[in-house]
């Protein structure tokens, strides 16, 4: 037992570390091929001595994974004294992001983070962005125009690597739920697919028997899971696509005295989640540590907004995946404090 | 009265039921070229169902109506319009906001291609009505903005532009004073001369006297009589509207009972009120115990004078004493707490809640004598209710009767009734009777003879010179914000009064 | 003597929309001394290209409320026929210049629908639409072809006749002035703006279904006693609300190039705040469609200025809120003084 823990410690360090070298690497291979500067179309990069770099994160609505990243960007940006950063709100809506965007174009930002609520509908804003020589990063989802950057929290395999720990857990059968976002966003599709494709793969015995929408809301999805568990009495495992939709199925199984019956995952790995790992609540998340992904984005905007790779200048949109860790009770110890968001 | 010509409107065994209720029992009515039919009746007698009939706004349960002999589609207003049956009603039916012009033509602008207003054509239209029938109004002027005389004449034009042939006016001369009358009855003659046929429904008799040449008098849903003007007088009309008892009553009111001036104390005077841009200078006493009718066309601001006096608006300069204290009060409560009583001019919109019933209405005023603690005593209210019915003689005598169901002249006994509760030492009522049918009048002064004797000083603002020197002790004339003449009742004729409201010049 | 004054409590448009245009004059002037960067072309550009579709939802929304009513819907029409040019264009595979007077049927029609129910039902406006609003949002979930064919989500609408809404035009430099100031782009979504502004407001004051709109608000019952089809004025009314949102879904569906279920959401209140702020009364029969086309203009220039300015969102939604109470502040200020001034008048006048 102590040795299993051991070694899961070292796993989850070691995937830490290929991670961000992987991460590392893709930068460097992205940042080495220097642009020619007068092909550059737009706002030409020369600025004054002394001059301000202004850069933004336009995130999707109020939630605690862009409030982290927006805490790991800053951490990174603000000594540095010539970039100024500032977050934008979203609001849950295209034509709002769209506007922030026209206006941070007209305002002559450097570097756009983007965490777009739509692939498609952001696109046409950030080609034009792209024209006036301004590079946009997007956090989590991708948009369909190619960008400088795009760092994501790994969805798909995520998911799999949850099917497959649900699975283990649930020893190969029995049937499962799904707690989803709501549908239109590509979060929810990539998640799902994953979790489905990791069942088919690793469990084809385990039964997917409902998949209901709660709205990312833990209120919302202790509700649908009563329903649920009405016409399902034998659930043997529930996958929250977000933290709060698996913490809302905890408060159900605690309720119901289903506490270890019920094997219980989340994703994204909050630290409310963490906790109730710790207190052999909630069966396991998949965990990103989100500051580090915004830590990630801000030294490329940096390098983007004053160095000499112009945002037109790219052949190829790199993509970061980021590293995670499918954290249970055996390994949840490991992540530090510091890194809980 | 010559031969009317033939028939232009014909309403055979018209009847209209709600539920239980019979509110038009088979009821013919006929009218003729060239022909002003009055039509009478107290409230509720089925008047202003039968002229909802006409105009296609209700659908009747039997019977049909003939448009110059052709069966007219019943329920269709835009139909009737279209056949040429127009109506002016008592209350304004204009858009406010909208100009003289759009307001004559509402709904039937004359319109090019594509639905495009033909806005020479329109002007050229109403200028030549105006012309044609002597009236000057400003065809651009926002209705609104325009007074209740002009209003009218608007709406007067509005039918006439219609080409309508019979035109219903309902209680068209409710809002005007004096000349306006006069005005109004000269082009109604016009407009007889020219073959329309005009049904006139009034509750005043000297105009049913003065205008028109037939009469048709319904009571409780049906027509009891029809005659020539000519063949009738008054008191047989009084008698066939509001049947036997009531009629006797009525012709007892006539008998003056009028009171020497300064019999009591005075209990307000006036000096020098003014308020800028409404009224000026205006300087009277008013005593316990006498009954004072201010008069004066719409619009000589008798109305916002007495708010003053209440505390519904502020007056400027002047003083006013109360018992012989200064006083300016500031907002209705002061005025109640300085023991006024105030009936607002519109019952439905400033003096009623048409949804609660009798008793919680006449309640409305004396709310903290019913209270016991924080609660309301309802049976105190009850009995307090039941004592007022029976005092104001108000039907039927039912207490949770809603308000909205009573006829016009009940409810206005229940407002009286409320400010009455009271006990108020002065008591202001703004037109009190409009609207409200003979019957009912009468009573409305008993009730307030009545107060005057157990010493309550009562201040009546009038347009209806039959109601002032029927009613009044003294009389007030007020000319352009200006109060220009007061008069001891039993020492002015009616001509008199006339003369002073129109200016005084002749 | 009483009910004279009443009546008499009219607003004058004329007045209420020049102290309008004096504010958007005062405030672009304001953002231009102290706001970084926006007196600039492309800050026109944006504030152009960004609420032109406000500004048409806006005027649509000012028929009903010109009709004593209102549409809460808009929004979710917005989204609907959003949602049906998106299935038509990539799952029926329909060129655009069929596509585009399918959406604006579709959007006449939801605004029709919302009519017939406040006329023929006679629910009260604003529960009516409510419920259409729900209902809408709740259909464009269920046709949405980003769920009903996968990979939909992360296609693009392509079609020129859809897309081509979203065009620049370089009219400064048609004219020569680009040689010498910095001209902004116009985009075709401000061109059409304008043709529905022109259109809407020869509909409102040069034709009889503009006087019926007003005849219908301004005193309900006169306007049947005068043989309005005061229900058909009112079906047509809501129509046209419908009509608007579609036109706004097009010009948004091109500005993506795509549709989201939650496409407009929200956008009634914008609209609602904008016509209201450019004079168009609530209590019916009052206004035109200048002030809500600059009111929606306010808006944005306000929220774009602000943004530049770094002023954080919930501060900008507090000050839009402000500006709403100070619009009906105003109008109640304006009122209040015409009625003085007329008293005075007709005093001089008797």
């Amino acid at each position: 037992m102590q040795e299993e823990k051991t070694n899961d410690r070292r796993n989850f360090l070691k995937t830490i570390a290929l991670g961000s070298a992987a991460v590392a690497g893709v930068g460097a291979g992205m940042f080495s091929a220097p642009g020619d500067r007068s092909l550059a179309i737009g706002v030409p990069r020369a600025r004054a001595e002394g001059t301000r770099y202004k850069t933004a994160f336009i995130q999707w609505q109020p939630h605690t994974v862009p409030a982290a990243w927006s805490k790991g960007i800053e951490e990174v940006l603000g000594p540095q004294q010539v970039i100024d950063y500032e977050l934008l709100d979203g609001q849950n809506k295209v034509e709002v992001q769209v506007s922030l965007v026209e206006t941070l174009i007209s305002q002559g930002a450097a570097v756009i983070f983007l965490q777009p609520i739509d692939s498609v509908a952001l696109a046409p804003s950030i080609a034009k962005a792209k024209r006036a020589g301004i590079s946009v990063i997007t956090l989590n989802i991708d948009a369909t125009e190619p960008h400088a950057s795009h760092v994501e929290m790994n969805h798909y395999y995520g998911a799999m690597d949850i099917a497959k720990a649900m699975g283990d857990a649930m020893g190969g059968k029995g049937k499962v739920a799904i707690l989803n976002a709501p549908p239109g966003i590509i979060i929810r599709d990539q998640r799902t697919n994953g979790f489905v494709d990791g069942l088919k793969k690793h469990h084809p015995d385990i039964q997917v028997v409902a998949d209901q929408v709660a709205d990312w809301d833990r209120k919302k999805a202790q509700d649908v899971l009563n329903t649920i568990l009405a016409a399902n009495p034998d659930l043997g495992g529930v996958y929250g696509v977000n933290d709060s939709m698996a913490l809302g199925a905890v408060d159900v199984a605690k309720e119901k005295g289903l506490l270890g019956k019920i094997a219980i995952f989340g994703n994204d790995g909050e630290t409310a989640a963490l906790e109730s790992i710790e207190a052999g609540e909630l069966t396991g998340t998949q965990y990103t540590d989100v500051y580090q992904q915004g830590r990630l984005a801000a030294p490329a905007a940096t390098v983007l907004a004053t160095g000499g790779v112009e945002a037109g200048a790219f052949a190829q949109q790199s993509r970061l995946l980021m590293p995670y860790v499918i954290a249970t009770k055996a390994n949840v110890g490991s992540i530090q404090p510091s890194q809980r968001w | 009265m010559t031969a009317a010509g033939p028939p232009l409107l014909r309403g055979t065994g018209l009847a209209k039921t709600y539920g239980n209720l019979v509110a038009l029992d088979d009821t013919d009515f006929v009218v003729n070229a060239g022909e002003v039919r009055a039509l009478i009746g107290s409230n509720g007698a089925g008047k202003s169902t039968l002229i909802k009939i006409l105009t296609g706004a209700v659908t009747p349960t039997r019977g049909s109506v003939e448009i110059s002999g052709e069966i007219a589609p019943l329920g269709d207003p835009s139909e009737m319009i279209r056949r040429g049956v127009a109506c002016i009603y008592q209350h304004s039916n204009l858009a406010p906001a909208m100009s003289a012009l759009d307001n004559i033509y509402l709904g039937r602008q004359p319109t090019r291609r594509f639905g495009f207003v033909d806005t020479r054509r329109q002007r050229l239209q109403a200028e030549e009505l105006l012309a044609h029938h002597g009236i000057d109004i400003d065809l651009d002027a926002r209705v609104g903005t325009l007074s209740t005389v002009k209003q009218k004449e608007v709406e007067i034009l509005k039918a006439l532009a219609l080409e309508a042939r019979v035109i219903l006016m309902d209680e068209p001369t409710g809002w005007l004073a004096g000349a306006d009358v006069v005005r109004l009855h000269n082009t109604i003659r016009t407009l007889k001369a020219r073959g329309v046929g005009i049904v006139y429904i009034s509750h005043v008799l000297d105009e049913i006297f003065a205008v028109c040449d037939t009469v048709t008098i319904m009571r409780d849903g049906r027509v009891v009589a029809e005659s020539a003007v000519a063949d009738i007088d008054r008191p047989r009309v009084v008698h066939l509207m509001v049947g036997e008892k009531l009629a006797r009553e009525s012709a007892d009111a006539a008998l003056k009972q009028r009171r020497p001036r300064g019999t009591g104390a005075v209990r307000l005077s006036a000096r020098g009120l003014g308020k800028s841009g409404v009224f000026a200078d205006v300087s009277f006493d008013l005593h316990a115990g006498e009954i004072f009718c201010l008069t004066g066309l719409i619009g000589s601001r008798r109305t916002e004078l007495v708010r003053t006096l209440f505390g519904s608006d502020r007056f400027d300069t002047g003083t006013l004493e109360i018992d012989g204290r200064a006083v300016a009060p500031r907002t209705p409560l002061d005025g109640m707490s300085l023991g006024i009583g105030f009936v607002p001019e519109d019952r439905h919109r400033e003096g009623l809640m048409l949804d609660m019933n009798v008793t919680e209405n006449l309640a409305m005023a004396t709310l903290e004598r019913h209270c016991r603690g924080p609660l309301l005593s309802r049976s105190g209210m009850v009995r307090a209710g039941r004592r007022a019915i029976d005092d104001l003689s108000v039907q039927p005598r039912d207490g949770s009767k809603m308000v909205r169901l009573l006829s016009g002249g009940n409810q206005q006994k229940v407002l009286v009734g409320k400010w009455l509760s009271r006990g108020p030492r002065i008591l202001i009522l703004d037109e009190p009777t409009v609207g409200v049918d003979v019957g009912a009048k009468a009573e409305i002064y008993a009730i307030l003879r009545r107060e005057r004797e157990q010493g309550a000083a009562i201040l009546i603002v009038s347009s209806d010179l039959e109601e002032v020197m029927t009613v009044a002790d003294r009389i007030g004339v007020m000319v352009s914000g200006r109060l220009v003449a007061v008069h001891d009742a039993g020492s002015v004729g009616m001509a008199d009064i006339v003369r002073e409201i129109g200016g005084g010049s002749a | 003597m009483a009910s004279f004054f009443r009546i008499s409590a009219i607003v004058n448009m004329r007045s209420a929309s020049a102290a309008l245009a004096l504010f958007f004059a005062a405030t672009i002037v304001f953002f231009c001394v102290s706001a970084p960067r926006f007196a600039t072309a492309s800050t026109v550009e944006n504030l152009m290209s960004g609420f032109s579709f406000v500004a048409i939802l806006a005027m649509g929304q000012a028929f009903p409320i010109l009709v004593r009513g209102i549409d809460l819907s808009i929004g979710a029409i917005v989204g609907l026929v959003g949602m049906i040019v998106f299935d038509l264009s990539l799952i029926g595979q329909l060129p655009g210049y069929l596509i585009l007077p399918l959406a604006l049927l579709a959007g006449a029609l939801a605004g029709a629908v919302n009519g017939v129910l406040v006329v023929h039902l006679r629910l009260q406006p604003f529960i009516a639409t409510l419920a259409t609003l729900a209902a809408y949002r709740g259909l464009t979930y269920a046709i949405s072809g980003r769920q009903l064919v996968p990979g939909l989500t992360t296609t693009p609408i392509r079609d020129p006749w859809l897309t081509g809404i979203e065009t620049y035009f370089d009219v400064g430099g048609w004219l020569g002035l680009s040689r010498l100031v910095n001209m902004p782009w116009v985009p075709l979504s401000f061109v059409i703006m304008l043709a529905v502004f022109v259109v809407l407001q020869v509909l409102l004051t040069s034709t009889r279904f503009g006087r019926d709109i007003y005849a219908t608000g301004g005193n309900h019952e006169a306007a049947r006693l005068a043989g309005i089809r005061v229900n058909n004025v009112i079906i047509a009314a809501y129509a046209l609300a419908g009509l608007c949102a579609a036109i706004a879904a097009l010009i948004m569906v091109a500005r993506f190039t795509t549709a989201t279920e939650a496409l407009g959401a929200g956008m009634e209140l914008t609209a609602i705040a904008a016509a209201v702020i450019g004079g168009v009364s609530l209590a019916g029969g009052v206004g035109a469609m200048f002030g809500p086309a600059l009111g929606a203009f306010l808006l944005g220039a306000i929220l774009i200025g602000l943004t530049l300015q770094g002023v954080p969102q919930f501060v900008q939604q507090i000050i839009t809120g402000a500006i709403l109470l100070a619009a009906v502040g105003y109008d109640r200020l304006l009122s209040v003084r015409r009625q003085r001034r007329l008293t005075a008048a007709s005093t001089a006048a008797t």
